[in-house]
């Protein structure tokens, strides 16, 4: 089986359904380590579990709905929507490429002001941050393929410091902050909800890679543990955020990175959990990157285009560009994007994907048969 | 060399062939030795002066022929009439000869080729082909343990620079029909041996096709060393990362062909390639296999650390200085702050000095004659890093931190040219960007290496991608009994190569 997977990867943007696990399991839980925990604070308190549970519960039914209409055929999703929309399909590429772009400015944004909180004590310029936009650009030239072997190294990049950071924070947390459950109303349950809507829509970033997967048997499976897995963890680093920040949880931005500092030994060895948040910082820069890939995957596919590599650093330097003049506009792009414009998110991250289900007959094997 | 007279086929005249070599050979280096046969029939001995050895060429070759009468040998028909034709004449001459390996060539350029490689040439008037003794007498230097690959347990010999010993250093060690070797010669001006060694149905053609290929496209004038064909197989130019495999070693190199890569023996170096390559080979030793499976773990992952160590701590102690203190506990925080507080130089400057110091030092100390290096290494350790700190131009820690990134870097020794190199890139990163820009280059080399694919093999293989049998023999080693499979990632059909309890084959068939 792998060396089919080496034949074929060597030529071509297919995956492996393991990579797909992989990338919903520790890829997709690094943004949400960023802002959502204080977002979710800020309106649902010790309730922040429970849209977080209600968003998993959307994207795990969403995800199985589109794993159904892979299985459907021998065929990878993409190619049979291609096959059945012919040249419409172009505009399908077209939509989710600018989705793409405009899922990539929060993270982009966050990413931005993270890196000035974490990495430095001093205030640097702008200009430091335009170095990851060169990484953009570099991951973006690599295809789908890159995506699916960064996802395999993430078990080691993401796993053993994410662990080892939770653990070490665990002597500050205090389970009971959680309690009572249900204390806050629904509305603002529902309010933290929406607002983290970007945060959550995971799907939507795994859909390119199962569009490039030719189903096997057990696929599903690997796939939907994979992000019970992430949802897992995500969930786990909740609980023990709001167990050690309580009420002052709303205003720990960034909390990943220094949740594990109360931990006694690190009095004597200095802040060496920051190697741990770096580790899981290439994860996060890998995770940041990914919209812009995929991205720069849908702009190039339909156009059989050879210029990948002008796509993709256009791309990059399109996302410079708008971290450059928007970054200090911070606020009010947030508020417009996670207050108003979530219902994109639904529209193109949910409900245009389930389209993908009336696209195939019936497995070609029976057909045949 | 004229092609067209070249490539024609002997003549039957004797002295017409020599002249013809003597044109294409005019080299005074080039001698001929002429004698008769007992039935007075004209014979030429060619070769080059100084790579032959002449006393089994006399004994063996000359002397036997001075004293046959060839047409005796001739085959008679009935009546005894004698059948005088090319190929008997052939196979009398042959029949006269002692010497084991002894060949027959049809065209000069075939025959000039042979003496240039320490062969000679023998020729008979009348018969129009050549004849060729391997009586060659390179001068080679023993079998020895090599120094750039030391192992405490485990076998000592090492390849040396002639290649016909290095094949019987590795047929010695697989003796079984599905050892190949395949030469071929590279080089306009050199005509160097390059043998290919791999095992039949073990090795994939695909990988043995693409060398042979790529050697064969090679246009150079002359191939001094191995190191120059490892150039012409990478399939990345200018990559900072190896992508073919050495060792000097025959244990390690048959390891490899039986595992199913491809090994590349080239003549006149001591170094032999192996193709496929990943990057954690680098972290393995052959002491590993011959430890236990749980110090052979330990190893590797100090190896692993030491790596991470050695590119990475100079740039760390300079982006916590400029950019994150809080990286550093406390009491070295203030240690290194009395240190540093009257330096003239800036942190990533000072650092930067160090390294500089440490690369010249090296350099300076692997050209040197030994009895000079002694006095070197004083001088740089006394008198630059001593004198230095007490003159206040440099501080202790980082003599320190590059003294140990330096020796950390020598635990993977197949690592330590991409490793200073690296060093050099996250040192300028981190002064400049601080941790991020450690991080963010991290970042890019990964994603390099991810997929920066060598005939059909990722270099992060088995980590990415993952490959779960694989992993048994990565950084962590398992038991041999747990190592049945041949490597994934090598994609031999061979799968099998070792079954715990299985009956020999031979005991089988009785």
């Amino acid at each position: 089986m792998i060396m089919n997977y080496l034949q074929t990867t060597s030529q071509n943007d297919g995956v492996h359904a393991r990579q797909i696990a992989f990338f919903s399991a520790f890829l997709l839980p690094t943004y949400k380590l960023l802002e959502a925990p204080s977002l979710l604070a800020r309106y649902a308190k010790g309730d922040l579990l429970l849209p977080a549970l209600f968003h998993f519960f959307l994207q795990t039914g969403l995800l199985l709905l589109l794993l159904y209409a892979s299985s459907r055929s021998e065929k990878t999703l993409l190619s049979r929507m291609e096959e059945r929309l012919g040249k419409w399909s172009v505009a399908v590429y077209i939509v989710y490429a600018l989705f793409f772009l405009f899922y990539a400015v929060l993270p982009l944004l966050d990413l931005e002001k993270f890196v000035y909180a974490i990495f430095y004590d001093t205030s640097p310029t702008l200009f430091s941050f335009a170095f990851f936009f060169i990484l953009c650009g570099f991951v973006c030239t690599k295809g789908i393929k890159c995506m699916g072997r960064i996802a395999d190294l993430s078990l080691f990049l993401f796993l053993l410091p994410f662990l080892l950071l939770l653990l070490m924070s665990l002597v500050e947390a205090d389970a009971s902050n959680l309690l009572p459950f249900f204390e806050r109303p629904l509305s603002d349950t529902g309010k933290a909800f929406t607002y983290t809507t970007p945060h959550f829509s995971d799907v939507v970033l795994i859909l390119p890679l199962l569009g490039n997967l030719r189903y096997q048997k057990g696929d599903g499976k690997k796939i939907t543990l994979g992000y019970a897995t992430g949802s897992l963890l995500t969930l786990l680093f909740l609980g023990v955020f709001y167990a050690v920040y309580s009420t002052v949880a709303p205003r720990e931005h960034y909390a990943f990175a220094k949740i594990a500092q109360y931990f006694p030994a690190l009095t004597i060895v200095g802040r060496v959990d920051l190697i741990l948040v770096y580790a899981l910082c290439i994860v996060l820069f890998f995770y940041t990157v990914s919209p812009l890939l995929f991205s720069a995957y849908c702009i190039a596919k339909p156009l059989k285009t050879h210029r990948k590599t002008l796509v993709a650093f256009c791309i990059a330097l399109g996302a410079f560009l708008f971290v450059l003049f928007c970054n200090k506009y911070y606020n009010r792009i947030y508020e417009l994007i996670a207050g108003k414009l979530f219902v994109i998110f639904y529209l193109i991250a949910d409900l245009l994907p389930l389209s993908l289900l009336f696209l195939s007959k019936r497995k070609e094997q029976k057909n045949n048969a | 060399m004229n092609t067209s007279t070249a490539n024609a086929p002997f003549e039957r005249a004797l002295q017409d062939n020599l002249q013809t070599i003597k044109k294409l050979l005019p080299s005074e280096d080039i001698l001929t030795y002429e004698f008769e046969t007992a039935d007075e029939l004209a014979c030429a001995l060619v070769y080059a002066d100084g790579i032959v050895n002449k006393e089994l060429l006399a004994r063996l070759v000359a002397s036997p022929l001075q004293s046959t009468d060839l047409t005796r040998l001739l085959p008679k028909k009935d009546g005894g009439r004698v059948e005088a034709n090319e190929k008997t004449a052939e196979n009398a001459v042959e029949k006269s000869q002692l010497f084991p390996e002894f060949k027959t060539v049809q065209t000069i350029e075939d025959g000039v080729n042979e003496i240039l490689d320490g062969n000679t040439l023998l020729l008979v008037d009348t018969i129009p082909v050549g004849f060729i003794s391997g009586a060659k007498l390179l001068p080679v230097r023993t079998i020895m343990e090599p120094p750039t690959d030391i192992a405490v347990k485990g076998p000592r010999e090492g390849f040396i620079e002639d290649i016909k010993t290095n094949m019987a250093l590795v047929r010695k060690r697989l003796k079984t029909p599905a050892l190949r070797f395949e030469t071929l010669r590279v080089g306009k001006q050199s005509y160097t041996a390059v043998t290919l060694c791999y095992l039949e149905g073990t090795s994939i053609q695909s990988v043995k096709d693409e060398i042979k290929k790529k050697l064969q496209a090679i246009e150079v004038d002359n191939i001094p060393d191995s190191s120059y064909i490892s150039a012409f197989l990478a399939p990345r130019k200018h990559s900072l990362f190896r992508t073919v495999g050495t060792t000097e070693k025959p244990d390690i190199f048959t390891a490899k062909i039986a595992e199913g890569r491809v090994g590349i023996l080239v003549d006149g170096s001591p170094i032999a390639l192996t193709v496929p390559y990943i990057t954690t080979e680098d972290l393995q030793s052959s002491e590993d296999y011959f430890i236990s499976p749980f110090t052979a773990t330990v190893f590797r992952f100090l190896r692993l650390i030491s790596l991470f160590v050695a590119i990475l701590l100079p740039a760390f102690y300079v982006s916590a200085q400029l950019f994150k203190m809080q990286l550093l506990p406390l009491g070295l925080m203030l240690t290194i702050a009395s240190s540093v507080r009257e330096l003239p130089l800036s942190p990533s400057m000072e650092m930067f000095v160090v390294l500089l110091l440490l690369e010249i030092l090296k350099e300076a100390s692997i050209r040197m004659p030994k009895y000079v290096g002694m006095s070197l290494s004083v001088v740089g350790a006394l008198v630059l890093g001593e004198t230095a700190v007490s003159a206040g131009f440099l501080s202790t820690p980082a003599i320190i931190i590059v003294a140990f990134s330096g020796i950390c870097l020598y635990t993977v020794p197949n690592f330590v040219e991409t490793g200073s190199l690296l060093r050099w890139l996250f040192l300028l990163v981190g002064g400049a960007l601080g941790p991020f820009g450690i991080v963010l280059l991290s970042a890019f080399t990964l994603c390099y290496l991810l997929t920066a694919d060598s005939y059909g093999t990722p270099p992060l293989a088995p980590f990415s991608p993952l490959i779960k049998s694989d992993l048994r023999d990565a950084i962590v080693k398992f038991d041999m009994q747990s190592l049945s499979s041949r490597p994934a990632f090598l994609r031999s059909k061979n799968k099998t190569r070792l079954k715990v309890g299985a009956k020999h084959d031979k005991s089988e068939n009785k």
